[in-house]
């Protein structure tokens, strides 16, 4: 039984938050007066935030960085989520497979940045190849040992209660057995995803929000490189609490 | 195999001719869980095993669930050679197994969904069989929200709602307090009569066995044999205090703390 706090209850901490991070920030400035290209105070970022909504760029960058995560995150999904089943279940494709992984894994995404814009430019594809590497590992690892967690007696009640095939045990047991440990693997991919889309984006492109950053830094304005910031923050935080609501929905986890 | 299911059909039987099972074990080295037993369920029999820890009763279980082939010798359930599991070989776990993205309703409804049932004659047979275990008003609980007890009953239903030729219980009540397990097991017998079954039940309470089954079946310790078969005659309602009961308490623990010795001997810890 979740006790119910509504909406003003789930954004209360954040609202706590944001204000503890206001309120320091301005004492930084009052104290040691930087100059204004360096750290600009919080209203001034407000203005600038206020006159990149109001042209509607802000949107313009956000979307397209989103849309570049959702796209190479799905993608991987794709990819990850069957892969991770069957090498859950078969010792010969994980002995196969695992090993190659666990070489690749450690190699952060951001260190693919230089060749993926040797092979693919500084078009869409090269983000879409990083930002595929950043969030496929997570959803794999969270899948096989989603799939690997599965109390042995489920499969052999599954069997015993008459899935025959190994498809129809696939469908039936294993995937809505392993489905929390899934999503939640999606959930932290999609964080390293959009964590990873931004380093692209800083690199080599004409935008999302890391090149308005980038672009701030450039032409020596902090209240842009602010305003980046704080819009990837809040649609970071926006989208996990998005997905645990997704998840709780759709798992049993949190049926209770 | 050519008669029609129904609830009025006895049971099939299970058939164990000259079954051992030899697992390798991690270290490399070979254990021998069971060897060489014999032993007939004639259908609609209900059938107790019982012994020492270890000594491979749940392995005769699985073996005759499908789970796993005999080493040597073969298992008959109906006359036909069990190749693996089926559903006319449904099993009640003592960790319940239970699918927890499923409801109580869907629980039981898994296996006729599997079994090909159409859909409202699916919902007939899960109201009758959760009716049967007292759980009419809890068909669209879900799983984390029942008690050990309620979620034990929940996978009796769901056993028998299939209407199996044989059900095999591997220590069902093991995890249950001893006030629901008493209540379980007139319950069960209550069920059973009611739709004749074949019950294998494997259990280490030696009173249990002597309040639910027809016959009791002890096993040696490691590698387990058949040691002895006992027929319970008394009649049920059986009152553990009675004589009856008492006399044969006396003659199955006589038989076990045989084997218990030698286990523990084994172990050295005995001289």
């Amino acid at each position: 039984m979740r006790e119910e706090r509504g909406l003003f209850g789930h954004l209360l901490p954040y609202l706590y938050a944001a204000t503890f991070i206001v309120v320091v920030w301005q004492l930084v400035v009052t104290l040691t007066k930087p100059h204004v290209s360096l750290l600009p105070p919080p209203y001034l970022v407000a203005q600038g935030f206020y006159e990149l909504v109001a042209s509607g760029q802000l949107f313009v960058h956000a979307g397209v960085s989103l849309a570049r995560v959702l796209s190479a995150w799905f993608l991987s999904m794709l990819i990850a989520v069957p892969l991770g089943l069957a090498m859950g279940r078969s010792r010969l494709i994980e002995r196969l497979v695992d090993p190659v992984i666990e070489l690749l894994r450690p190699i952060s995404p951001l260190a693919w940045i230089p060749l993926a814009i040797l092979w693919f430019g500084i078009g869409e594809s090269g983000k879409i190849f990083i930002v595929f590497i950043g969030t496929f590992f997570p959803t794999l690892l969270a899948t096989v040992a989603g799939v690997k967690g599965i109390e042995p007696h489920l499969i052999h009640a599954g069997q015993v209660f008459g899935c025959k095939s190994q498809f129809a045990l696939f469908r039936k047991i294993v995937l809505p057995a392993a489905l929390p440990s899934i999503i939640t693997g999606l959930r932290i991919s999609f964080g390293t995803g959009w964590a990873a889309i931004i380093a692209a984006e800083l690199v080599a492109a004409r935008s999302g929000l890391g090149y308005l950053i980038a672009n701030g830094m450039e032409i020596l304005r902090a209240d842009q490189v602010l305003v980046g910031m704080i819009a990837i923050g809040v649609l970071g935080v926006a989208f996990d609490a998005g997905l645990r609501y997704v998840g709780r929905r759709l798992t049993w986890e949190g049926a209770a | 195999m050519s008669e029609p299911q129904n609830s009025s059909q006895p049971g099939k039987s299970i058939t164990v001719d000259g079954v051992s099972k030899i697992y390798q074990s991690r270290g490399g080295g070979e254990v021998e869980a069971c060897r060489r037993i014999d032993l007939e369920i004639k259908a609609g029999e209900f059938v107790a095993i019982v012994g020492p820890s270890g000594c491979g009763k749940s392995t005769l279980l699985y073996m005759m669930a499908g789970f796993s082939a005999p080493t040597t010798g073969q298992i008959l359930c109906g006359g036909v050679a069990v190749r693996g599991p089926d559903i006319e070989r449904s099993m009640v776990f003592q960790n319940y197994a239970l699918f927890p993205w499923l409801d109580v309703r869907g629980n039981v409804e898994f296996g006729l969904e599997n079994k090909g049932v159409p859909r409202n004659l699916r919902t007939e047979k899960v109201d009758r069989h959760l009716k049967l275990v007292g759980l009419s008003e809890f068909a669209d609980k879900h799983i984390s929200e029942l008690s050990g007890g309620m979620k034990q009953r929940v996978a009796i239903a769901r056993a028998f709602a299939v209407e199996p030729g044989v059900i095999l219980m591997d220590e069902p009540f093991g995890a249950l307090d001893a006030l629901t397990r008493r209540f379980l097991q007139k319950e069960l017998l209550r069920i059973w009569r009611e739709q004749a079954c074949t019950v294998a039940f494997v259990t280490h309470s030696v009173p249990e066995s002597i309040v639910l089954a027809d016959r009791i079946v002890v096993m040696s310790a490691r590698p387990g044999e058949l040691k002895s078969m006992i027929d319970v005659d008394l009649p049920h309602p059986r009152d553990s205090t009675s004589d009856g009961f008492r006399d044969l308490e006396r003659r199955i623990y006589a038989d076990l703390d045989e084997e218990l010795a030698k286990t523990f001997s084994a172990e050295g810890l005995l001289g």
